[in-house]
């Protein structure tokens, strides 16, 4: 989803620079090395005033919000819990149509007994014990991670950073030609920075993802869990489990728009693929033998 | 002057068409491998902003080589360079300083640091210990089998 420049387009954008450097009377031989990275760095800097946020930059977004997530919740060390976990996400992430991002997917749990789960945006996926405690089998427990999945592709946790933020940084980021950032940008860059960790953040544990955004997660929720082998009705099974625990409760996943009933007869309604269910009853077992 | 417009002319068509051919690496890491499937025997490890070569396409993957080694590397895990890549050791498989300088601005490990520093109970030491988790591939592959999933 990257903002690029087509080399085309570049190409077209350094040549009337080129030419108006002779017509103002350079010679070939006034082109040094530094002159020409000079002038590419500024073609650079146009071509980056309008961009998104890049893969880079959207991972240490979400190493920001999984570090304040994780200062409220404590992670739950259990390494085999840990390490299914990381067995079945990266199962699905390899089947969706970003199977790597710039720092990779992680899943961790975290020691809390509410049901929530949390996207940070990068890659890190963080579920509750609670979670893991309230799903049946491997395949809902998929369906957990198959939509928090689906927000990160989707960038929903990026959408919720304040458009007038990350064009006020833009605007710091494309008026400093150094490698590094003077006292007075590096002080801008991260008030703008702790302001956009609190959008996502609020979006996340607060607000919830608007109605679009849950629909989407869970269409491609159903994709991703049948392209990988897993039963997509193991959404159902996990949205269910949620609309029993939620009577009485708000907040954190919970608290989406539209709400899970909504969200429920969606999923019911969405055209879902036919998968082998044969090796269910087999994940069931390891499931069991894992978590009891 | 004609001859001068025409050398740059031509300069500038030698560099976009070597861009063309150009791919870079955009994860932390990532590998060529043998086959254009995921679990395929790893050839060469590939960081980010290593320069590959393109050699053509197959479905979600390019094939491509770097330092003398050809490969298969998915399409999610790299980006075409534009200009200032492409004049400069295409061939070498790593990017300048300029480059990495340039493609690293804005929410970068500076800032990071910055929020870092006015914001003590972060827990920055648990995301450190999430983001080494890791699975092997001969663990995610037997895992994927034992579960009659799909191979991806």
């Amino acid at each position: 989803m990257k903002f690029r420049i087509p080399s085309t387009a570049l190409g077209l954008m350094l040549l009337p620079t080129l030419l108006s450097l002779f017509l103002a009377g350079c010679k070939v031989s006034d082109l040094t090395p530094e002159r020409l990275d000079a002038i590419v760095s500024s073609v650079q800097s146009i071509g980056k005033a309008a961009r998104p946020l890049s893969d880079d930059e959207e991972y240490y977004v979400g190493r920001a919000v999984a570090a304040r997530l994780t200062a409220s919740y404590p992670l739950y060390r259990n390494s085999r819990l840990t390490d299914y976990l990381n067995l079945i996400g990266q199962t699905i992430a390899l089947h969706t149509e970003k199977p790597t991002t710039f720092g990779g997917y992680h899943f961790a749990l975290l020691d809390s007994p509410e049901i929530n789960a949390f996207a940070c945006p990068g890659g890190i996926i963080l579920i509750t014990r609670g979670m893991l405690a309230s799903v049946k089998s491997e395949d809902e427990l998929a369906a957990v991670l198959a939509h928090e999945i689906g927000h990160i592709i989707h960038r929903d946790g990026i959408a919720a950073i304040q458009s007038s933020r990350w064009t006020e940084a833009l605007l710091v980021i494309g008026s400093n030609a150094a490698r590094e950032f003077g006292p007075k940008d590096t002080a801008k860059l991260v008030s703008l920075f702790e302001g956009s960790i609190d959008d996502v953040f609020k979006t996340l544990v607060v607000n919830g993802y608007g109605r679009d955004q849950e629909k989407n997660a869970d269409s491609a929720a159903l994709e991703y869990l049948a392209a990988a082998g897993y039963d997509p009705q193991g959404l159902t099974g996990y949205l269910t489990r949620l609309e029993q625990a939620g009577k009485g409760s708000k907040g954190g996943i919970l608290a989406t728009h539209p709400g899970t009933e909504e969200r429920l007869e969606n999923v019911r309604q969405a055209t879902v693929a036919t998968v082998d269910t044969s090796s269910l009853p087999s994940r069931s077992k390891r499931f069991a033998e894992i978590t009891r | 002057m004609k001859t001068t417009i025409l050398v740059i002319l031509l300069s500038s068509l030698l560099c976009l068409t070597a861009a063309a051919e150009t791919v870079q690496v955009t994860t932390r890491e990532n590998a060529l491998r043998k086959d254009c499937r995921f679990f395929a025997p790893v050839k060469l490890k590939v960081t980010l902003g290593d320069r590959l070569t393109v050699k053509g396409r197959k479905g979600d993957w390019y094939l491509v080589s770097a330092r003398g080694v050809n490969g298969c590397i998915h399409k999610s895990a790299v980006e075409t360079r534009s200009f200032a890549s492409a004049g400069r050791g295409a061939a070498t498989g790593g990017a300048s300083a300029d480059e990495v300088s340039l493609a690293g601005k804005g929410f970068n490990p500076q800032v990071e640091d910055g929020y870092r520093k006015s914001n003590k109970e972060l827990n920055y030491a648990a995301v450190d210990e999430i983001i080494r988790i890791s699975v092997s591939e001969s663990d995610l592959e037997s895992f994927v089998l034992k579960g009659g999933l799909i191979q991806p």
